[in-house]
């Protein structure tokens, strides 16, 4: 009996030291802003990935995926310090992030000497994948990819001939606008002002009244982040000079603006003109899988935003490397190099030689109808 | 109103209250479920009395918070003689509040909407929002009512000797700490009704207060620390020129604008735009 006992004992131990001999990880650094006024993004994006991750807990190919997650604040020096910690203690196969445009170019230097992939799913800076690193990876839309189909609908679909560009003052405000500028001119529009802000700016009073005294304007792209966007509508529908106000001028938004704005900023988004890269309407089964497991976790009346999806694709491509072989940074990036068309929640990924996903097929445009709910267009 | 509470604590203690900020967030936050579930859903108030309700409620929150921050910090850093604790103390206070708003309330900013911020003045081509008109006039009204207040009251006077001379006015038998509570108070609750005030206009998040807090810090500067009178001119002041940058030169040009005037200021004349008087004895 005795004897038989201790057998046990032996088989358990050695049963496992052979099954922490098997284990295999890989290891992802998630750089977000989970302070600051940003840490929107870092509590969206942590929800996306923490149910991927739930989701892949049975492993992939006989790894499993360890996340470390570090704040980062959307702030370049953040970020630099949170990416060396993360390297010098974690040493991850792959980090995701940042947010910020930003942000994420602080970093990419930093992980293109470390030789680890960054993969990369909410900023729009054109430099990010225009510097030639060749461990950078980015599945959401450049700003060239938002920006010009903006121009192309406001000059063509909506006889748009006069604009007005309303952006923040950053990196991804900058390449938005330009990106928005130059093919609309060279289309024969007119750009009667470009105004930039601070994000620490709120009250949208003066620049309303600035923009109701320069006659005739068609159309308003506007480059913000949520909150200063619901504020600017806002301003722009007092001012009468959106549709949302009684006003001629259609804003019109890019992929930045989060599923929900339109009920934050009331009437005023009315007429609200934009392009999508996740629509919770959707038909495609991923999409739809998608929102039933969000709403289990989270809760039956929370609509997943692009910030949650495009953090739960980078768990998803991940693991499609890892499937496909990856397993370790290199190899990550040499499976990444080589994706054409995998399926994620945001559209089909398939990264260009920059590092750029190049696939736009479910991108679209909505506009936002007075009951607030959105009318695909076919555009 | 938030520059006033700022140039209130210096002009009484010497003292930056760099928490100046979270006190106006917890205002804002304060009048935010106030209005949106206490007042409508279990007062059943109508959008606009829930609103004015929410108010006072920021006003009495402000209050409270200045009394236990100054009670638990300020109070016992002050009676050691110490000048650089109190001031890295509110530094202190200033993350502490942020953060604990930031686990209670969460990062995603909120949609604070009064009635009067759906509203709309027109004068010919300008136009305003009531919730504007509604801030200037409450500004207005507490100001008058805190000039009366240490003008004509026997207490605001005994404010007026402390922040003289603090010693004297001890000797003169006013209790000196009773009163430097007071205007921590009075300067909270002003925080806290400003955050009512601006929960409306700005993105309401735990970090709403950083946004106004520089230009306040620029407007009691330009004003002349410690001074109500410069400090309201400072903040007319520095809003118009916001006003016409905006119009005439661009809005990404505004802190450049407001901050130049601040250097300005400090070079042409430090005491700001009406210096406060200080007479010492020889």
């Amino acid at each position: 009996m005795k004897l038989a006992l201790k057998g046990a004992i032996l088989a358990f131990v050695c049963a496992t030291f052979a099954v922490q001999a098997q284990e295999k990880v890989i290891r992802v650094g998630v750089l977000m802003p989970i302070s600051g006024p940003g840490s929107y993004f870092g509590v969206m994006g942590k929800e996306g990935i923490d149910l991927a991750l739930e989701q892949l807990k049975g492993g992939v190919n006989g790894y499993h995926l360890q996340v470390q997650y570090e704040d980062s604040a959307c702030s370049p020096l953040q970020a630099t310090n949170a990416v060396k910690r993360v390297l010098d203690q974690f040493r991850p196969h792959i980090v995701i992030g940042e947010e910020c445009s930003d942000a994420s170019l602080a970093i990419a230097p930093i992980l293109e000497q470390a030789k680890v992939p960054q993969l990369n799913a909410g900023s729009v800076t054109m430099k990010l994948t225009e510097s030639g690193y060749r461990y950078v990876f980015r599945i959401f839309p450049n700003a060239a990819q938002q920006s010009l189909p903006l121009a192309k609908v406001a000059y063509d679909r909506l006889g748009a001939r006069t604009a007005v560009i309303l952006y923040e003052k950053t990196n991804a405000g900058n390449d938005n606008a330009d990106g928005f500028e130059k093919p609309f001119v060279a289309m024969g529009g007119k750009v009667l002002a470009k105004i930039d802000f601070g994000r620490d700016v709120n009250d949208f009073t003066a620049i309303a009244t600035r923009i109701a005294s320069l006659g005739r304007v068609d159309v308003l792209p506007t480059f913000a982040l949520e909150g200063q966007q619901v504020r600017l509508a806002q301003a722009l529908a007092q001012a009468k000079v959106v549709r949302g106000g009684g006003g001629n001028a259609v804003q019109m938004g890019s992929i930045w603006l989060p599923y929900g704005f339109d009920q934050k900023a009331g009437q005023a988004a009315e007429g609200y003109v934009r392009i999508v890269q996740f629509d919770p309407n959707e038909k495609r089964r991923i999409v739809q899988d998608f929102i039933r497991a969000f709403r289990a976790k989270y809760g039956a009346d929370k609509v997943p935003t692009h910030i949650n999806s495009h953090a739960y694709d980078t768990i998803l491509l991940i693991a499609e490397a890892v499937r496909r072989g990856a397993t370790d940074s290199e190899s990550i990036r040499e499976r990444f190099s080589g994706f054409k068309g995998v399926e994620v929640t945001t559209g089909r990924i398939s990264f260009d030689p920059k590092g750029q996903n190049s696939d736009l097929s479910v991108v679209h445009f909505v506009e936002t109808q007075k009951d607030l709910s959105w009318k695909g267009l076919d555009w | 109103m938030v520059a006033l509470g700022l140039t209130l604590i210096y002009g009484v203690l010497n003292q930056i209250n760099f928490a100046h900020a979270d006190f106006v967030t917890v205002g804002a936050f304060t009048a935010f479920f106030t209005a949106t579930r206490f007042a409508t859903k279990v007062l059943g108030l109508p959008d606009t009395g829930a609103y004015l309700l929410s108010m006072f409620a920021a006003l009495g929150a402000g209050a409270l918070l200045g009394l236990a921050v100054n009670a638990a910090v300020f109070a016992p850093l002050r009676d050691r003689g110490d000048e650089l604790r109190p001031l890295i103390a509110t530094i202190g206070v200033s993350v502490l509040l942020e953060n604990a708003q930031l686990a209670l309330f969460g990062p995603i900013p909120y949609q604070f909407d009064s009635p009067f911020a759906r509203e709309t003045l027109r004068i010919g081509r300008i136009f305003f929002s009531a919730q504007s008109v509604l801030v200037v006039a409450v500004s207005a009204a507490a100001i008058a009512a805190l000039y009366g207040f240490m003008r004509f009251t026997f207490l605001g006077k005994a404010l007026r000797a402390v922040a003289q001379d603090r010693e004297t006015a001890g000797l003169m038998g006013i209790n000196p700490n009773l009163l430097i509570a007071l205007t921590i108070v009075i300067a909270s609750a002003l925080a806290g009704m400003a955050g009512a005030l601006l929960g409306p206009v700005l993105v309401l998040s735990p970090f709403a207060g950083a946004s106004v807090i520089v230009k306040a810090f620029a407007i009691v500067i330009i004003g002349g620390f410690g001074n109500m009178q410069g400090t309201i001119l400072a903040g007319i002041l520095v809003g118009v020129i916001e006003a016409f940058t905006v119009q005439y030169l661009g809005s990404g040009l505004i802190d450049l604008v407001v901050f130049a005037m601040l250097l300005l200021m400090l070079v042409l004349r430090p005491t700001g735009l009406i210096a406060e008087r200080k007479e010492e004895n020889v």
